[in-house]
């Protein structure tokens, strides 16, 4: 494919698509490839989306593509059909196959059916390092001779043998003719009817076919794979089909895709015989000594539960002195600073309480809970990487099918504790549509890390020394209604038997630093950029909705206020029907972190002022900065003591210094205890926001199964917010 | 012959067939992911966890695959001498 239009002779270009099972180190490796920044899990499944790197090497580009881990081509799951859509559509000029070198039968299988397109492979035999470490030994040269493909060792993650594979791919590509993958033998009655039967589609089909391998075709066609027919485009003779396989049946007694998959795995047992020579004697292993006790009948759900207080109880001791340093920093100097400064420019009052009343107050407030939020997914990417979190499903999956779905969907929900978000695009690990559907609709009842600024504002006022406990008690109040609307949804919407259940679960490892930090980034990368964009945006315009129509005396009386005067007498019941809290609830619904920049537009208005006055005599600006320093490093040596002391410390105890923030000092006027949980729960359960329509629209492919979410959670917000409330008045609290 | 579910931890056992073994594209729900996973007839499996209620953990070659008691209850085996 030479182009003519440049003027200097281009680079080459190589596409090589990257196929292996889940959890053969496929992510690593091409992160390591390309040093792009990748998703690295420890459960089947995670790598849902197509990614590419383009790496420039001294003769050529080579475009790397990242199919979604599989462990066959089969059309069963959203993974397989995008995988081989890709490789019969998009014929890329070479397959790396990343083989788990400690688990070649499971490996090779899909190897087998990556050869039968005809695009030259390069086996990556990775983890050599544990394979060796085992025993094992493995005769590359054999597996070459076999298959014809070429094998290279790897360790993905000490990025060993990776110039020699690029190194291979090249050469492969330069020869391809030379290193086209072997045709294997089926055995003589399934080669003769693949022979036939490519013969009657090139016949039915004339001229259209040269871009699709041929072979697989008719392999796909005997299995009676009808999707990967469909989606080639080509012509097919069904009776032709039928008369051709008619003796298959009959000699095999089973159907046709099982006959297939026999032949397949005899090839691959075949293959592991020749080429793997096993130690005589194998210890137990310390991941099944662990599971022994992670799994427990008795002991599995108490271990689980503990993991989540204790993922908890981290998450707030490490970040909160980091919350604190931030709050003082945006609502003191920096807000007083920037006013001065746009002072000093000329520039109109407006725009200076623009400033300092919107984008200061709004985006500052949400951004204290950056290092709340990155801490809770820095242990979530833990529970991942480790391979703890396909455990969580195995031990979940007898609760699951009580609402009708099985462990697997556990992994997805518990996703949801750090952003819906990516929740909704996890379902995709699920075989099935049902579930799938069913699970994003109770995904938003999982309290995402945005939720996580009401609480933890709302705890630091109201309930200083209990802050654990009672945002703990939210969390597993999402739980126990998220099991409750699965019973309702599974006797209503979604009837029908529950699902089948198989996992994989990988072996117990210890997660990099660096893969740590960098999944820790993507995960907590979104939260940035929603405060620098959608938040920036709604404070933006949450203000002007709180200063027009313009002069406006009082808030109250702004769009917004008026907005919340309509909507507050229905939240009288619940404890909290004033237009402040109505109208933060309006904002949040574009996503809920914006409900506390809301709160501190409307209530911290005056106090700002207040402060700028205070801080007049407050000292030079090289002194506040040295107090900002100096106050980092106190955050630092909390952080560091709530680790590493008992677990009794109150994690989000209300400051007594009187700069703590206003907004505090407000709420406290404003609600009381119980209205403030109240207000908690509403804010836990209604209506998911934006960005998960967005992600349910496009997952779905339509606004229905949103809009059932947005319907029910909004009642169910309300009716458990007043239990809540009337029930506590009942009980005498207030 | 016996269902693969009613193994205990320890005991390998040789699967001998997989009732509704074989899957269509209609039948979605049929997980069919026990042939890719190395589910299948021939091959020897020992059960790593078993409490006889809930989902069942084995070992396939070298990996540990967890099944629902759907599928276990549907898979039949022979039992082998254990060690």
């Amino acid at each position: 494919m030479g182009s003519v239009d440049q003027g200097e002779p281009n680079k080459k270009k190589i596409v090589v698509a990257v196929a292996g099972n889940p959890n053969s180190g496929k992510s690593t490796l091409i992160n390591a490839l390309s040093g792009s920044r990748l998703n690295v899990g420890n459960w089947p499944g995670v790598t849902v989306e197509k990614k590419s790197a383009l790496l420039n090497t001294s003769e050529a580009e080579i475009l790397l593509v990242d199919l979604p881990g599989t462990y066959s081509l089969s059309p069963y799951t959203q993974e397989e059909i995008v995988a081989r859509d890709y490789l019969v559509h998009e014929k890329p000029d070479v397959i790396i196959n990343v083989v788990d070198a400690t688990n070649l039968e499971r490996n090779f299988y899909l190897t087998i059916q990556l050869l039968e397109l005809g695009i030259p492979v390069v086996v990556a035999m990775n983890m050599y390092d544990e394979a060796k470490a085992k025993g094992f030994r493995i005769d590359k040269k054999s597996i070459e001779e076999i298959l014809g493909v070429r094998v290279i060792n790897t360790v993905a993650t000490r990025k060993e043998g990776l110039d020699d594979l690029l190194d291979t791919v090249k050469s492969v590509e330069l020869n391809p003719d030379k290193f086209s993958p072997k045709i294997l033998s089926y055995g003589a009655d399934i080669d003769a009817a693949a022979l036939k039967t490519a013969e009657m589609i090139e016949e039915v089909n004339h001229q259209n076919i040269k871009d699709i391998p041929i072979r697989w075709i008719a392999l796909k066609a005997i299995e009676g794979d009808s999707k990967a027919i469909e989606d080639s485009g080509l012509k097919i003779d069904n009776s032709a089909i039928e008369h051709i396989t008619s003796h298959l049946h009959a000699a095999h007694d089973s159907d046709l895709e099982s006959v297939m998959a026999d032949a397949r795995y005899g090839l691959v047992s075949g293959l592991v015989r020749e080429a793997l020579v096993r130690p005589g004697v194998q210890r137990v292993e310390l991941t099944e000594k662990i599971d022994r006790v992670v799994l427990n009948k008795y002991l599995g759900i108490p271990i689980f539960f503990a993991a989540m207080w204790l993922v908890f109880k981290l998450t707030f001791d490490i970040s909160s002195p980091f919350m604190d340093w931030i709050d003082g920093v945006t609502a003191g100097p920096f807000s007083k600073w920037s006013a001065a400064a746009m002072q000093s420019f000329g520039l109109p009052d407006w725009t200076v309480s623009l400033f300092t009343e919107g984008v200061v107050a709004g985006v500052g407030f949400v951004l204290v809970f950056v290092p709340v939020i990155f801490a809770m997914m820095f242990f979530i990417t833990f529970l991942e990487g480790s391979g703890y979190m396909a455990r969580a499903a195995f031990v979940m999956d007898k609760a699951m099918h009580t609402i009708g779905l099985h462990g697997k969907s556990f992994i997805p929900m518990l996703l949801g504790f750090g952003c819906n978000v990516p929740a909704v695009y996890a379902t995709r690990m699920l075989e099935n549509k049902r579930d799938r559907i069913l699970t994003a609709l109770l995904i938003p009842l999982m309290s995402c890390g945005a939720r996580l600024p009401v609480y933890a504002l709302f705890t630091a006022v109201f309930f200083s020394a209990y802050a654990g406990v009672v945002i703990w008690s939210l969390y597993v109040m999402g739980i126990l209604l998220a099991v409750l609307m699965g019973l309702v949804f599974k006797k209503t919407l979604f009837r029908g038997e529950a699902p089948m259940f198989i996992m994989e679960l990988p072996p117990y490892r210890m997660p990099s630093f660096r893969n740590l930090t960098v999944h820790t980034w993507e995960k907590g990368k979104h939260f940035l950029v929603k405060a620098g964009t959608y938040i920036l945006a709604m404070s933006v315009l949450v203000w002007f909705l709180l200063n027009l129509p313009w002069g406006v005396e009082h808030k109250k009386d702004s769009f917004l206020g008026r907005a919340g005067q309509v909507a507050a007498p229905a939240l009288e019941p619940l404890g909290f029907g004033k237009w402040e809290a109505a109208s933060s609830l309006i904002t949040g619904v574009i996503a809920k972190e914006i409900i506390v920049g809301t709160m501190g537009e409307i209530y911290t208005t005056d106090e700002r002022a207040n402060d700028a006055v205070k801080s007049e005599n407050a000292g030079s600006a090289y002194n506040e900065l040295k107090d900002i320093s100096a106050s980092f490093v106190k955050a630092v040596k909390e952080s560091a003591i709530n680790v590493f002391s008992t677990f009794g410390i109150s994690s989000l105890a209300l400051e007594d210094d009187e700069d703590a923030g206003g907004l505090k000092q407000l709420l406290k006027k404003e609600f009381t205890p119980l209205s403030a949980y109240s207000f908690m729960v509403f804010v836990l359960l209604y209506m998911p926001c934006m960005v998960v329509a967005i992600a349910m629209k496009q997952e779905f492919g339509t606004w229905k199964w949103y809009g059932l979410a947005f319907a029910y959670q909004t009642a169910l917000a309300w009716i458990a917010a007043f239990v809540v409330y009337q029930g506590g008045r009942l009980l005498g609290f207030e | 012959m016996l269902p693969l579910g009613l193994l205990r931890r320890g005991e390998k056992a040789e699967i001998v067939s997989i009732r509704e073994r074989g899957c269509s594209l209609k039948k979605t729900d049929l997980d069919c992911r026990t042939e890719d996973i190395g589910l299948r007839p021939g091959k020897v499996v020992e059960v790593l966890n078993n409490e006889l209620h809930g989902p069942m953990l084995l070992k396939i070659d070298e990996s540990r695959v967890a099944i629902g008691r759907g599928i276990a209850m549907k898979i039949m085996v022979k039992q082998q001498a254990s060690n």
